[in-house]
């Protein structure tokens, strides 16, 4: 089998995804989360890509298409939200925006 | 011969269903001509019907329907072997009932037409009263018992729509429900000896009624079907609605309450005379109870000064005298004066109400004086039915009440004391109903007359209310000559094969002279007294101020049954709503309310609105899950 063995590509994989996850947690702009979570998709992504590749099951190449277009559409709600709450001359800082406290 | 039986039954009810869909897209007259016309072409049936049972050939006893026809529509309910289908039974009882329901029913629809005249709610009623009709038809037409029972519903739900019509007066509502409730109780036991019958017989045919039933079974069937006549006939114990019912319209009155419905009670044991023969002591309750009836309401009707109710108390009395007729088992003596009755008994009710409409919605006779002479027609119709219910020959009542009387005399001692009973009604009715004349009709008008007393241009009513007024006035006084016993009797012949009279119910020709000349010579004392009392008034009316107060509270039955039952049931649901509803079913809900509010202000808290708190959780979460998956394994 050509290139690295599986083990690098999950390594990078959960670099990515603990980065995503990391950058949700603690940064408090938007717009900087919505990114974060999109590295979080991508690591989750390549993992799924090169464990199809190691065991020949084209399956997860499969997932790997549809959780682009799903991470597609939830980018779209995303910066539509940014843009909304941008119109309406809303802080884009999460903390703020506790509506939804009980 | 089923044509002419379904056409009667469905004509009324067409008219109920055009009158209603109509709505007030057709005028009020239009409405009223709609009733009218569907009653009289469900009489057209009604000949029709007659006609092809007269000429039937006889052909023998089949299914217990010895002439005439069961016709079958369809089977209306089935569960198992148990089925009951739709049918209508044509007959010579059903047939003579349909005669007299849609004959003077198409009468006193016509009667309304000038009486409801203005009325705001005149579509209403018109729909109503045809719906009656056909519910009443649907009872005398019925081919089982679960179809009669449905009409004999149905009759009770039009008689507390119509007694209710005027529904902004408290009396007249709290008058409906009344004889809603207390015909309920009737339904009941009727429908709890039908179910005995259907243990018994598996089957609802009014045939199966011939089946040998034990004594007990007998018993408690016939007793349950006499719960239901009494109820629905007035009789004593369940009579007090009665009076009450005169809340509703006059000509609602003369149909319902005088000529055909309460009446119904007759026609039952007429028609399931089987049974009843079986359960020979419980026929002989019912002739007891018509008996002590007669008298106790013959006493009540003394006192009354509300013209409608002296009417209905006599109704009462004379169904009294059918009961008496029926009971002792003479079913078309019993028949007969149910026919003569409503002759004479609508008729007085809608001269009644012709002075009623004429003196601005009076009832009060002492207020009358005199009324003979602003309305002449309207008294001597008066005295045609007068005479016709006190008995006097050749008025009708007198062929019909004294065959009654005499039947009495062979079935043991106690017909003696139904005979007593029924000399002494006829002295009473003689009495109260002479009073009513004198005191409403003869001498010189009252200044209440003069003042109130106003015409329909010219007339005494409108050509709709005297037209049939004067129709009854005629067939109250030869509506009796079809039958003279014991010399000439079709009526007894055409009943014959569906309730053949016992023999011991057919007095001898002297029996029969002899009361029918006793009981006309009472009946004359009972006039007599009462133009010496009220008219002459040469004898005071005896002041016995007791028996006065007794009769003025109807013999406390009112009273009683507000001891036994209304009170019991209001402290009941006090002491429900006091001890259970409030402290158990009310407060359950506020407290399961508060519980979760309480819950809620706990779990709440967690909800922090901070995003990367959730995120928190959920990464927590999820490594939690994958930990414990690791774990296990």
């Amino acid at each position: 089998m050509l290139g690295p063995d599986v083990a690098w590509y999950i390594a990078v994989a959960a670099f990515l995804f603990g980065i995503g996850a990391l950058g949700v947690l603690i940064r408090r702009n938007t717009l900087v989360v919505l990114l974060s979570l999109e590295l979080m998709l991508n690591g989750g992504n390549l993992a799924l890509i090169a464990l199809s590749r190691q065991w020949h099951n084209g399956a997860g190449q499969i997932f790997g298409l549809t959780v682009m277009a799903i991470a597609a559409s939830e980018v779209c709600v995303g910066l539509g939200l940014v843009v909304a709450l941008n119109r309406r001359n809303l802080s884009l800082d999460v903390d703020t925006l506790s509506e939804l406290r009980g | 011969m089923t044509g002419g039986s379904w056409l009667c039954l469905l004509a009324p009810l067409a008219g109920t269903i055009l009158i209603l869909v109509g709505g007030s897209w057709i005028p009020r007259v239009v409405a009223a001509w709609i009733a009218t016309i569907s009653v009289f072409v469900a009489f057209g049936g009604a000949i029709w019907a007659f006609l092809s049972v007269h000429n039937q050939q006889y052909t023998g006893c089949l299914n217990g329907t010895c002439r005439g026809e069961l016709t079958t529509a369809w089977t209306w309910l089935a569960a198992g072997h148990f089925s009951v289908p739709l049918q209508l039974l044509v007959d010579p009882l059903s047939t003579m009932m349909m005669l007299i329901v849609s004959g003077v029913g198409g009468l006193i629809v016509l009667y309304s037409i000038g009486y409801m005249d203005g009325d705001e709610e005149e579509r209403r009623y018109f729909a109503y009263i045809s719906f009656f009709v056909f519910s009443m038809l649907l009872l005398v037409e019925g081919g089982n018992l679960l179809m009669l029972l449905v009409g004999w519903g149905l009759v009770g739900l039009s008689s507390y729509l119509l007694i209710g019509f005027w529904h902004e007066r408290p009396s007249a509502v709290a008058a409906a429900k009344k004889a809603f409730v207390m015909n309920a109780f009737g339904d009941a036991t009727m429908a709890l000896a039908l179910f005995i019958v259907i243990a018994h017989t598996n089957s609802l045919s009014f045939g199966v009624l011939n089946v040998h039933f034990s004594s007990t079974q007998a018993n408690l069937i016939a007793l349950g079907l006499l719960g239901g006549a009494v109820a629905k006939s007035a009789q004593i114990p369940l009579q007090t609605w009665l009076p009450d019912a005169m809340e509703g319209p006059t000509p609602v009155s003369a149909l319902i309450h005088a000529a055909t419905m309460v009446t119904a009670g007759v026609y039952l044991i007429a028609r399931t005379s089987p049974i009843f023969e079986q359960a020979r002591t419980i026929e002989l309750m019912a002739a007891g109870l018509g008996a002590l009836t007669l008298l106790v309401a013959g006493l009540i009707a003394l006192v009354q000064t509300d013209i409608k109710r002296v009417i209905a108390y006599s109704t009462m009395s004379q169904i009294g005298y059918m009961f008496v007729g029926v009971g002792v088992g003479g079913y078309a003596n019993g028949m007969f004066h149910l026919m003569t009755h409503a002759f004479f008994k609508a008729l007085l009710f809608m001269t009644a109400g012709l002075a009623i409409h004429a003196l601005a919605n009076e009832q009060d006779i002492r207020k009358m004086r005199g009324l003979g002479r602003v309305m002449p027609f309207t008294k001597w119709c008066f005295l045609a039915g007068a005479l016709a219910l006190v008995g006097i020959p050749p008025f009708a009542g007198f062929f019909s009440k004294d065959p009654i009387i005499a039947s009495t005399l062979n079935i043991g001692w106690y017909g003696y004391v139904f005979y007593a009973c029924g000399i002494a009604g006829a002295f009473l009715t003689g009495l109260y109903t002479f009073r009513l004349w004198f005191l409403v009709f003869p001498g010189e008008p009252s200044p209440f007359v003069r003042e109130h007393y106003h015409d329909h241009n010219g007339r005494e009513g409108a050509w709709t209310m005297l037209v049939p007024v004067g129709i009854l006035a005629v067939l109250a006084t030869i509506g009796g000559w079809i039958q003279f016993p014991p010399h000439w009797d079709p009526i007894t012949k055409w009943l014959a094969p569906v309730a053949p009279s016992l023999a011991d119910a057919v007095p001898s020709s002297t029996q029969e002279t002899v009361t029918s000349i006793v009981s006309v010579l009472v009946g004359l004392a009972g006039i007599a007294v009462a133009w010496a009392v009220y008219s002459e008034r040469k004898i005071a009316i005896p002041a016995v101020p007791s028996v006065r107060r007794i009769l003025e509270n109807k013999f406390y039955f009112d009273w009683l049954y507000d001891r036994i039952f209304y009170a019991p049931g209001v402290w009941l649901a006090n002491v429900l709503r006091r001890e259970f509803e409030e402290p158990v079913v009310l407060q359950t809900g506020t407290d399961l309310g508060e519980t979760t509010l309480a819950a809620g202000g706990i779990v709440r808290r967690l909800q922090t609105g901070l995003l990367r708190t959730y995120v928190l959780l959920l990464a927590a979460g999820a490594a939690g899950v994958v930990l414990a998956f690791l774990i296990a394994k």
